[in-house]
């Protein structure tokens, strides 16, 4: 059974902090994926403040204005306005918000929970290992979109279930890639030299063993964050996520989709803008994993 | 205005494109005098008494006849399989039948098709789709070959209505013989088409009756063949439309209409249907949204919603506002004495303050069609100080939710099934029925009143009464009727009807 999480040889050689910084500098797709997340965090936190109108408010005489690159589009709304008469760049603006809000929630937890289950397994083995595997293999067996679909539609779907739908399921990798890195971790020396100066298991896990498989977690929870945006998105799209009238990506996508052979812009912006900010943290993810990785396979 | 010369400029980039490429396709289905017409539901059952689909009742004005006929233009009744009729009493109706009759399978019609197919679908063991069509009747009688009388369970005046709208006439010997699912398989009727082919659940194929009688009030089909497809996605359906793949569609999203205008092959015409739009509240002491049993928040929501702004900007051309719940042509909708709560956001946060909800408060909007409506009114109640949470989901669902008290406020369409009599829309939400959310027993008993006495102005008296009760109590807030726009080849030549209804056989080529 065990095998079937077994993800490999997995590095656990650490590179030290210096070589990282400059491993990092040096890495033109970290870089530039890092520099984009930052600013789409930047618009999210700064939403209500640069956001040119109230993103709720609906003005049904002055539906489908186009954006301000077309004859009669105006800087009033740069990006136009939704079929409602809402102002498409205040939406936009505030749609980082809940992506963001989302990826991030969803990491946090379910990176909790995969990490909590991969450490014990992989630290103490035997017994506690196969139940966490058997855990883990029936969490597997489960599938996400789903099991999502159907919880939302049962519980109806607002920002605080999808959430915490997505969270509760998405923590399988997590506990896989913290399982076997744990298990190579343990038996290294340092570990050993901690057990013998009569360390406890706890202090052994979360000052030894934590710290030297940070690296993996780092690169499993920037794909993880990056997925549960997609979902999220895919679930509203279905009308069965986040719910009207918040200004999700996914929830506009799916409202403009009546009006993809006329006003395609309705659908072009926040599909652009979901792609953009998925794209920034792949990059950054798999720039992360090149920079953390031993010399031998840079 | 600059924009719309960019559209057009689209439209025809896009129109020289399917002259170059595809009109010639459109121009041989002229020539083979075929319309090929697509439609998202399919009809579980096209035994016209075994769903309760739209495409259902399409069908079955198509392939089968009805007693009397109802003319769109004018409402006035004509004689279709009946010639003559006149109530003996209160509760008999007695119907002279047409001669010389034949249903597609070639047998003559008589008096024994009405008594076997009424007497069939009355009975509740039959478990016909939709009773309220059916079962005021208690039994139909043969008088003699062509003359049969119905008796009613109670007075019940709108039975013309009916017999003119969702209660078709089988053919006796082949119906006993075959059953529902026989009639859905190889349906037979004795209507203007018959079907030549039934692929369930993907295509229906009819072909011009040769030997439609001459005198009834549908005139001979100049159509040849009509080809229904079943297409569940509505931009699928755009985009074979614009591609010269489908020769007709209706129930095209306004906003997709008005662009599609541009399009040169095509022709964009609309109507005002029936299908009338409300917001439902439940008041009863087992609402889930308690704040709704309180008069004043229910005249806040009144006074929130823009309904003239959203039926001129989202609804469009054509749509009406109402203000009692009913389609204003019907019997008995009579909204002359009830009370108009007038767009006055300021007048709404007054009332919820009063109230003491002077922070607003949360609820669930329950809609299943529509979505951008329901979300434009979500915004209206946003702006003073609502918070409603869109719960959008399939018809049956919402329904059942309503039915079962866990829905407090809903977003609801009623289209009375065509029939032009208020018996078949208020009294569906408000006499104590499954639907009724509000049970008031002053309304019920009303509306109850209405529905059985037979003198015409003691009806209208009733319903009056009941209209302006319910808008004093604010037990929905009446918005508008929709429209259809349909799309069609541009040298089609048809027209748009309020029941919703494409009459093929009146259609033909420019």
């Amino acid at each position: 059974m065990s095998d079937i999480v077994q993800t490999g040889p997995v590095a656990v050689a650490v590179v030290p902090p210096s070589r990282f910084k400059r491993r990092a500098l040096k890495h033109k797709g970290l870089m530039i994926g890092t520099i984009i997340f930052a600013i789409i965090v930047l618009i999210a936190l700064l939403a209500p403040f640069i956001s040119p109108h109230d993103p709720y408010a609906q003005d049904l005489n002055n539906r489908l204005v186009p954006p301000v690159w077309y004859e009669r589009g105006s800087w009033l709304h740069p990006f136009g306005t939704d079929n409602l008469g809402r102002d498409y760049l205040s939406r936009t603006l505030y749609g980082a918000q809940i992506s963001l809000l989302i990826g991030i929630s969803v990491m946090v937890i379910s990176g909790t929970i995969g990490t909590a289950l991969g450490l014990a397994a992989g630290y103490f083995g035997g017994r506690i290992d196969l139940v966490v595997t058997f855990i883990i293999t029936t969490r597997l067996a489960l599938p996400v979109v789903l099991v999502a679909l159907a919880v939302v539609a049962m519980v109806g779907g607002t920002l605080g279930i999808v959430i915490a739908v997505l969270g509760l399921l998405k923590w399988d990798r997590f506990a896989v890639v913290m399982r076997s890195a744990t298990q190579q971790v343990r038996s290294l020396d340092f570990v050993e030299a901690a057990r013998a100066s009569g360390a406890g298991q706890l202090r052994i896990i979360l000052k030894e063993v934590l710290p030297n498989v940070m690296p993996h977690l780092i690169v499993v929870g920037t794909v993880e964050a990056a997925s549960a945006i997609l979902l999220e998105a895919a679930l509203s799209f279905l009308g069965l996520g986040v719910q009207p009238p918040l200004p999700s990506w996914g929830l506009m996508i799916s409202e403009a989709k009546n009006f993809m052979f006329f006003s395609f812009w309705l659908i072009a912006i926040p599909g652009a803008a979901l792609a953009l900010l998925v794209l920034a943290i792949n990059m950054m993810g798999d720039g992360l994993r090149d920079v953390t990785a031993p010399d031998s396979r840079s | 205005m600059i924009f719309s010369s960019t559209r057009r400029v689209f439209g025809m980039i896009l129109g020289i494109a399917l002259a170059a490429g595809l009109a010639a396709p459109a121009e041989a289905q002229k020539r083979q005098n075929t319309i090929r017409f697509a439609y998202d539901q399919v009809p579980e059952n096209v035994d016209p008494f075994f769903n309760n689909v739209r495409i259902g009742v399409i069908i079955a004005h198509q392939v089968w006849d009805t007693l009397i006929y109802r003319d769109p233009r004018t409402n006035e009744y004509k004689g279709q399989l009946a010639t003559a009729w006149r109530w003996i009493d209160d509760k008999t109706l007695e119907l002279d039948l047409r001669r010389g009759v034949k249903f597609h399978n070639g047998v003559e019609f008589s008096a024994d098709d009405v008594v076997y197919t009424l007497n069939f679908v009355a009975n509740p063991a039959n478990r016909s789709t939709t009773q309220s069509n059916v079962n005021w009747i208690d039994r139909v009688e043969k008088i003699d070959s062509h003359k049969v009388r119905i008796i009613t369970k109670r007075p019940f005046p709108a039975a013309i209505e009916y017999l003119a709208g969702p209660i078709v006439i089988h053919p006796a010997a082949y119906y006993e013989q075959v059953g529902p699912k026989g009639m859905n398989e190889k349906p037979v009727g004795s209507g203007p088409y018959r079907v030549v082919e039934h692929q369930i659940g993907r295509s229906i194929t009819l072909q011009r009756n040769p030997d439609y009688f001459r005198d009834g009030p549908k005139p001979q089909p100049q159509i040849e063949r009509i080809v229904i497809r079943f297409i569940p996605d509505r931009q699928t359906q755009v985009a074979e439309m614009l591609s010269g793949g489908l020769d007709f569609v209706m129930n095209i999203a306004p906003d997709q209409a008005q662009q599609m205008r541009a399009v040169p092959t095509l022709q964009i015409v609309s109507g005002g249907t029936m299908r009338i739009v409300f917001l439902n509240f439940a008041t009863t002491e087992r609402s889930p949204a308690p704040q709704l049993r309180d008069l004043r928040v229910r005249r806040a929501i009144a006074h929130a919603i823009d309904r003239q702004t959203m039926a001129r900007q989202l609804v469009g051309e054509g749509s009406q506002i109402i203000n009692a719940i009913c389609f204003p042509a019907q019997f008995g909708c009579d909204a002359s004495q009830v009370p108009v709560y007038d767009y006055n956001p300021a007048k709404a946060k007054e009332l919820l303050a009063e109230a003491g909800f002077p922070n607003g408060f949360d609820i669930d909007l329950h809609s299943y069609r529509e979505r951008n409506q329901a979300e434009a009114m979500i915004n209206y109640l946003r702006a003073v100080g609502i918070r409603a949470t869109l719960r959008f989901g399939q018809y049956a669902a919402m329904r059942e939710q309503i039915r079962s008290n866990r829905a407090g406020m809903a977003h609801q369409t009623w289209g009375s099934f065509s029939i032009n009599d208020v018996s078949a829309s208020t009294p569906v939400y408000y006499k104590g029925l499954d639907d009724d959310i509000s049970r008031d027993p002053k309304v019920i008993e009303l509306l109850e009143r209405g529905d059985s006495v037979t003198d015409p102005q003691q009806r209208i008296a009733a319903y009056r009464e009941a209209h302006k009760l319910i808008m004093e109590q604010v037990y929905s807030v009446p918005l508008y009727n929709l429209v259809t726009f349909y799309a069609a080849a541009r040298d089609l030549e048809f027209a748009a009807y309020p029941d919703e209804l494409p009459r093929f056989w009146e259609m033909r080529w420019k």
